[in-house]
């Protein structure tokens, strides 16, 4: 890889400065989100405010790249099934 | 009786072997479906990953049977497991080749300014004295090892494979990173840059 390949990007400083501003002490973990994940795709899809523990998915999903992934894939499979 | 209706939990558990049996077959084949919703499109699934896809899910649905808390469907549940178990079996695949003295060699880099240039936000002072006390704390606040799980995680690598690269578990390597993240924040903190400030002023 070319010295100026290893660069971070304007996306990747952006990405850290972003990851920073939404962390807090205490935040699900991957583990934690996939518990609670299926709830508040189900409350997303219906419009229903989510409580405060679901929240928490909220927050895990805004940081954690893989598990919105699969959060978007779980909700292109429930919007099919409506 | 719809599949909406079945007793998922209920029926996978019948003593009846028959009942039993035709609920696995039921799960498994809705497993699979949603799968091929989900990863419709990619050049890299098959229907013979599908299927593998859905055997290992549907394992690991049955194993965790007594985590099911009834707070949303039971399919919705199983889904999410599916999903978990598909993606970080493609992530895995993609990113087998790396190797930890690569990624911790990156990661020493970090701490370099060329490798973020001072205007890499732009030329705004606010900005410029942002990364500048974000490569401060890079370089002095963080371990080799967590500056290269940051390095992992910003390169969209899979979480298994920062926790397999680091030799550690999984939660040991989410507590890691999110010491990480808190030693950085608290540094921009002392600095006079909130959390706020940078969700209002950084909007990237």
């Amino acid at each position: 890889m070319k010295p100026e390949d290893q660069r971070l990007t304007r996306e990747q400083v952006g990405s850290i400065v972003k990851m920073l501003g939404l962390t807090t002490d205490r935040e699900f973990n991957c583990g934690e989100c996939l518990q609670h994940v299926s709830e508040f795709a189900e409350f997303q899809l219906a419009s229903k405010p989510v409580g405060e523990v679901i929240s928490k998915v909220e927050q895990h999903l805004a940081l954690c790249p893989e598990c919105r992934e699969e959060y978007e894939a779980l909700m292109k499979i429930l919007k099919a099934g409506q | 009786m719809t599949q909406n209706e079945i007793n998922w939990p209920a029926a996978l558990r019948a003593t009846d072997s028959g009942e039993q049996a035709a609920a696995v077959r039921a799960l498994r084949e809705q497993l699979q479906n949603g799968l091929r919703i989900a990863l419709n499109g990619r050049s890299d699934v098959s229907e013979a990953h599908l299927e593998d896809f859905a055997q290992e899910s549907l394992l690991r649905v049955l194993d965790r049977l007594d985590q099911f808390q009834g707070r949303s469907k039971f399919t919705t549940w199983a889904q999410a497991i599916a999903l978990n178990v598909a993606f970080t079996e493609l992530r895995r695949k993609r990113w087998q080749d790396v190797s930890l003295d690569a990624l911790m060699a990156d990661g020493e880099r970090m701490t370099e300014p060329a490798m973020i240039a001072d205007d890499v936000l732009g030329a705004d002072e606010d900005r410029t004295r942002l990364v500048a006390t974000l490569r401060h704390a890079i370089e002095n606040d963080l371990t080799p090892k967590q500056r290269a799980a940051i390095l992992g995680e910003l390169r969209e690598m899979p979480f298994d494979q920062i926790v397999e690269l680091l030799g550690t578990s999984r939660s040991a390597a989410y507590k890691m990173l999110h010491d990480a993240r808190r030693a950085l924040k608290q540094r921009l903190h002392e600095a006079g840059i909130t959390g706020a400030d940078i969700q209002n002023a950084f909007n990237l």
